[in-house]
C-alpha cells in the first residue's frame, strides 16, 4: 500500500513544480507579448499611412524594423482588407523587403496553422518562386490541410498540376473535405475539362465527383449541359443529385424527361434535387409527377415539390389549392402548409 | 469465539476497504490515462488559425447552421442574448428561439425588441413535442425565428426547434450562455474537413462569473471572485480539456454538452431527437447517436474541439450547486441504466467497453465508493481494524492524486491553449486546484450520492436554478 502513497506524493509534487515553471514562463511571455503588440501597432499605423500617402520607402523602413512574424500576421491581415492598386503596391513593398523568403521558410518549418497561412500568403504575394515552394508543400507536406491549402494557392497562381495528380497528392482522406469545393470553384475556365474528366470517373469518390459537377454548373454554364444530362444516369446517387441540380441551373432540351425519371429515383436526395430543378427551370409539364412527389415519405422531397409547383405561378398555385382542399393526406397537409407560408393573416 | 468473530470483522473490513480502494484506483487510473491521452491529442492537434483568417478560408464552404435556443423564463437576458447570437461571425445561420411556455414575459420582450410578427413556416413534424402556439419572424432580420410553444421541458423545446429549422446542422445553446463570435465557425470546422463522417461536435464551456460582460460579449476575462465558482473553473478544465479531449481522440466521446453542441440534423432526427423528460438529455442523445451509427454499421465521428468557447454562469451558492450536481448525477444514472445493454457489449466496440465502462466506474460506482470510504476507512482505522497503510492509500487517492490530476489539467491548458490572460490567474487557479481537494470534492461526492438516492426514489424534478444573470440582475 505504501507505493500508492509514495507515488501520489511524487506525482502531485512534480505537477506543482511544473506548474510553477509554467507560471514563470508566462511572466516572460507577457513581457514579450507587450513588445509584440507595440510592434504590431507600429506596423498597422505605417500601413494606414501608406494607404494615404503611398510612400513605399517609409513602409519598407517600418516593415524591416519589426520582426518578420509580426509582418506576416498583422501585415497580411491588413492587406486582406485592401483591393486594387493599393493592395498591389503594398504587396510590392512586402516583396522588396524579402518577405516571400520568410513566408517560404514558414511554409517549410512552421506548425500546421502557420504553414496553411504561409500557403495563402504566397498565393497573395505571387513571387517568382512561390509556385515551386507551394508545389513542394503539395507533394511533400505531411498535413493534408496544408496540402489542400497549397493546391488552392497553386490554383490561384495558375500552377496547379493536373487535377488527378493534385488529388493524388492531397490523398484519400483529404478528398472528403469541403475545402475541395473551394478548390474546384477557383478552377480557371481553361481547365474545366479536367473537372469534367474527374466528374466522370466512376472510380473517384462520389463526394468529389459531385463537387466537380457543382463547380462546373456554377461557372461552366450551358456548355456542360449535355455532360450533366449524361451523368444524370450515373449509378452513384450523389452524382445523379448533383447532375440534376446542375441541369436546374443550365437547362437542357431533355431536362423534362430526365427530371421526370429522377423524380422516380430510389434516393430521396435525387428526388428532391429533381423537384428543385423543375421549379427553377419552370417546367409546368412536370406538374403531375411533382404532385405525386407531394406524397413522398420524405419531408424534404414533399417541400421541394410543393415549392416547385408554387414557383410555376398561378397554374401551380391553383393545383396546390386543389390538393389542399382535397381529403386529408400527406399531400393535402403539405399543400396547405406551403400555401400558408408567409406572414400570418 | 470472540477471536473468530473479530477475525471475520477484520476480513469484512479488509474486503470492503479493498473495494473502496480498488474503485478509487480504477478512477485515478482513468484520470491519469485521460491526462496522457489528452496531452498527446493536444500536442498533435494543429495550432489554431486566428479567427480573422477563418472567415476568409472557410466562409464560402461553411454549411448552414440553425442555432436552437430554448428559453424558459429568460425575460431578464433573452433580448441581449439574441442580439449577441445574431452578431455571431458566420456566413449562413439562423437563430431559432424556442419559448417553452415561459411564465414570465420572455415572448413579449422578444416581440417588442425585434418587432416580431406571426409567421407561417412549413416544417417537418419529424419529432414529437408539445403543441406550437405560434411562429414569429422579425422584419428587422431574416436570421431570427421565434417558436412559441406550450411548456414541455428543455428536450421538448429543442425537438420543436429541430423540427422547425431548415439547416443541415443545428447547434444547441442555453438561452443564458454567450458564444464567442467565432465559435460557430470553429465548431463547424470538423463538418467542413470531414463532412461525411462528422455527426456531432462539442466545444468548450467556460465560466463567465467575474468576467466583464457588455452587450452580450465577454469583454475582459477574469477569474470568479468567489471560491465556489473558482473551484468550478478548475472542474470544467478537468472535464472539458482533459476528459472530453481524451475520449474524443479515440472516438468514444459520450457527452456533448447541452450548453453548446453542434449536431447533424438528419442523424439527430433518425435517433428521435432529444429524449423528453431526461435529466441528462445531452448525454442521452450522444449515446443514442453512437448506438444508431454502430447499429447501422456506418463510419462516424463525434468530436470535441477545445477552441470554440461558450461562456456560462456557474452557480454561486451551495444550495444551487448541490441541486445542479444531484441532477447531473441522476442524468448519468438514468442514461446508464436506460442503455445498459450497451455496457461491455461487443456489438458497440469501444463505446460499450470504454465509454460505458468509464460511466460505470466514474459516475455509477465512483461517488458511492468514495463516500463509503470517507466514513468507513477512518472508522475502521480508529477501531484498530485496519492498518495505517490502508488509511494512507485511501488518503492518497482522495487528496494527493486529486491535486495531481487537477494541477495537470491546468498544465495542459497552459502548455497548449493559454486561455487565461494573466500569470496571476494561473497562480490563483493552481492554489484552487490544490484546495478544492480538501472539502469541495467531498461535498461534491455527497451531492452525487444524494443524486443516487433521488434516482432510486424516482425523483425527476430539475430543481430551481437561481442565477444572478450574466448581465447582473437576479433571476430564477
Amino acid at each position: 500500500m505504501w507505493y500508492i502513497w509514495d507515488l501520489s506524493i511524487l506525482l502531485s509534487a512534480l505537477s506543482l513544480v511544473i506548474m510553477l515553471f509554467l507560471i514563470a514562463r508566462r511572466l516572460l511571455q507577457e513581457r514579450r507579448a507587450r513588445a509584440a503588440a507595440d510592434q504590431r501597432r507600429q506596423l498597422l499605423t505605417a500601413l494606414i499611412a501608406f494607404t494615404e500617402n503611398r510612400d513605399r520607402e517609409a513602409l519598407k523602413a517600418t516593415v524591416l524594423g519589426v520582426p518578420a512574424g509580426v509582418v506576416i500576421d498583422a501585415g497580411f491581415e491588413f492587406i486582406s482588407l485592401l483591393r486594387g492598386e493599393e493592395r498591389d503596391d503594398a504587396l510590392v513593398a512586402f516583396i522588396e523587403c524579402g518577405l516571400p523568403d520568410r513566408v517560404g521558410r514558414q511554409l517549410r518549418k512552421g506548425n500546421v496553422a502557420e504553414r496553411i497561412h504561409a500557403a495563402e500568403m504566397l498565393a497573395a504575394l505571387g513571387s517568382e518562386d512561390a509556385s515551386a515552394s507551394l508545389l513542394t508543400a503539395l507533394t511533400q507536406d505531411r498535413s493534408r490541410e496544408v496540402r489542400i491549402a497549397a493546391a488552392i494557392a497553386l490554383c490561384d497562381l495558375g500552377s496547379l498540376p493536373l487535377l488527378g495528380t493534385a488529388l493524388d497528392f492531397i490523398g484519400v482522406a483529404g478528398q472528403r473535405s469541403r475545402r475541395l469545393i473551394e478548390l474546384f470553384r477557383r478552377f480557371p475556365r481553361s481547365r474545366f475539362n479536367e473537372l469534367a474528366v474527374h466528374a466522370s470517373r466512376v472510380d473517384a469518390s462520389p463526394f468529389i465527383r459531385a463537387a466537380a459537377i457543382d463547380a462546373l454548373a456554377h461557372a461552366g454554364g450551358f456548355g456542360f449541359a449535355d455532360f450533366f444530362a449524361n451523368l444524370a444516369g450515373d449509378a452513384a446517387p450523389e452524382v445523379v443529385a448533383a447532375s440534376v441540380r446542375a441541369l436546374g441551373l443550365t437547362g437542357h432540351a431533355e431536362a423534362p424527361a430526365i427530371l421526370k425519371r429522377a423524380m422516380a429515383n430510389d434516393d430521396w436526395d435525387v428526388r428532391a434535387a429533381a423537384a428543385e430543378s423543375a421549379g427553377r427551370l419552370g417546367l409546368p409539364e412536370l406538374a403531375a409527377p411533382l404532385s405525386r412527389l407531394m406524397d413522398d415519405e420524405f419531408w424534404t422531397v414533399r417541400y421541394a415539390a410543393a415549392n416547385a409547383l408554387r414557383s410555376f405561378g398561378q397554374p401551380g398555385e391553383r393545383l396546390l389549392r386543389e390538393i389542399a382542399s382535397a381529403e386529408v393526406s400527406r399531400s393535402q397537409r403539405t399543400a396547405s402548409l406551403i400555401l400558408a407560408e408567409g406572414p400570418a393573416l | 469465539m470472540i477471536a473468530d468473530w473479530s477475525h471475520e470483522v477484520v476480513l469484512a473490513a479488509t474486503i470492503l476497504s479493498w473495494f473502496i480502494i480498488g474503485a478509487g484506483l480504477a478512477q485515478t487510473t482513468i484520470y491519469l490515462l485521460q491526462l496522457v491521452v489528452a496531452g498527446y491529442a493536444l500536442s498533435k492537434r494543429p495550432p489554431v488559425a486566428r479567427s480573422a483568417l477563418l472567415w476568409q478560408r472557410y466562409g464560402d464552404v461553411a454549411p448552414p447552421i440553425a442555432l436552437l435556443v430554448p428559453a424558459y423564463n429568460e425575460a431578464l437576458n433573452v433580448v441581449e442574448s439574441v442580439h449577441s447570437m445574431l452578431a455571431l461571425e458566420y456566413p449562413n445561420f439562423e437563430v431559432v428561439v424556442i419559448n417553452d411556455g415561459s411564465k414570465d414575459d420572455t415572448l413579449q420582450r422578444l416581440i417588442e425588441a425585434f418587432r416580431l410578427v406571426k409567421f407561417q413556416r412549413p416544417y417537418e413534424e419529424a419529432l414529437a413535442h408539445q403543441p406550437i402556439r405560434g411562429l414569429y419572424s422579425s422584419p428587422m432580420t431574416e436570421r431570427l425565428f421565434v417558436v412559441d410553444k406550450e411548456n414541455g421541458g428543455k428536450a421538448d423545446a429543442q425537438n420543436a426547434g429541430i423540427n422547425v429549422c431548415r439547416a443541415p446542422l443545428f447547434c444547441v445553446i442555453d438561452g443564458d450562455s454567450i458564444l464567442e463570435p467565432d465559435a460557430l465557425m470553429r465548431a463547424a470546422q470538423p463538418f467542413i474537413d470531414d463532412p461525411e463522417r462528422t455527426i456531432a461536435v462539442g466545444g468548450t464551456i467556460r465560466i463567465a462569473n467575474g468576467s466583464r460582460i457588455e452587450a452580450g460579449r465577454v469583454r475582459e476575462i477574469h477569474l470568479p471572485r468567489r471560491l465556489l465558482p473558482l473551484f468550478q473553473v478548475v472542474e470544467y478544465l478537468r472535464a472539458f480539456l482533459m476528459a472530453r479531449l481524451a475520449w474524443s481522440s479515440i472516438n468514444t466521446l459520450m457527452l456533448v454538452s447541452g450548453a453548446f453542441g453542434m449536431f447533424r440534423r438528419a442523424e439527430a432526427v433518425a435517433v428521435g431527437g432529444f429524449t423528453k423528460g431526461s435529466m441528462g438529455e445531452d448525454l442521452d442523445i450522444v449515446i443514442k447517436l453512437h448506438r444508431h451509427m454502430r447499429d447501422k454499421g456506418r463510419k462516424y465521428r463525434i468530436q470535441f474541439i477545445p477552441e470554440p468557447v461558450c461562456w456560462t454562469e456557474a452557480p454561486e451558492t451551495l444550495s444551487v450547486l448541490a441541486r445542479q450536481r444531484s441532477r447531473w448525477q441522476r442524468g448519468a444514472l438514468e442514461c446508464f441504466f436506460r442503455y445498459r445493454s450497451m455496457l461491455f457489449n461487443p456489438r458497440y466496440g469501444r463505446v460499450g467497453f470504454l465509454g460505458f465502462g468509464h460511466i460505470l466506474i466514474v459516475d455509477v460506482l465512483g461517488p458511492v465508493a468514495e463516500v463509503l470510504g470517507y466514513i468507513l476507512i477512518p472508522a475502521f482505522w480508529l477501531l484498530g481494524i485496519l492498518s495505517a497503510e490502508y488509511l494512507l492509500a485511501f488518503t492518497a487517492l482522495i487528496f494527493t492524486y486529486g491535486v495531481c490530476v487537477s494541477v495537470c489539467s491546468l498544465i495542459l491548458e497552459e502548455a497548449e491553449l493559454q486561455r487565461f490572460p494573466r500569470a496571476r490567474d494561473l497562480a490563483v487557479l493552481t492554489v484552487a486546484a490544490v484546495i478544492e481537494n480538501f472539502g469541495y470534492r467531498q461535498l461534491n461526492n455527497f451531492w452525487r450520492v444524494k443524486g443516487w438516492w433521488q434516482f432510486l426514489r424516482g425523483n425527476q424534478g430539475w430543481g430551481e436554478m437561481t442565477r444572478t444573470g450574466l448581465g447582473g440582475a437576479g433571476k430564477k
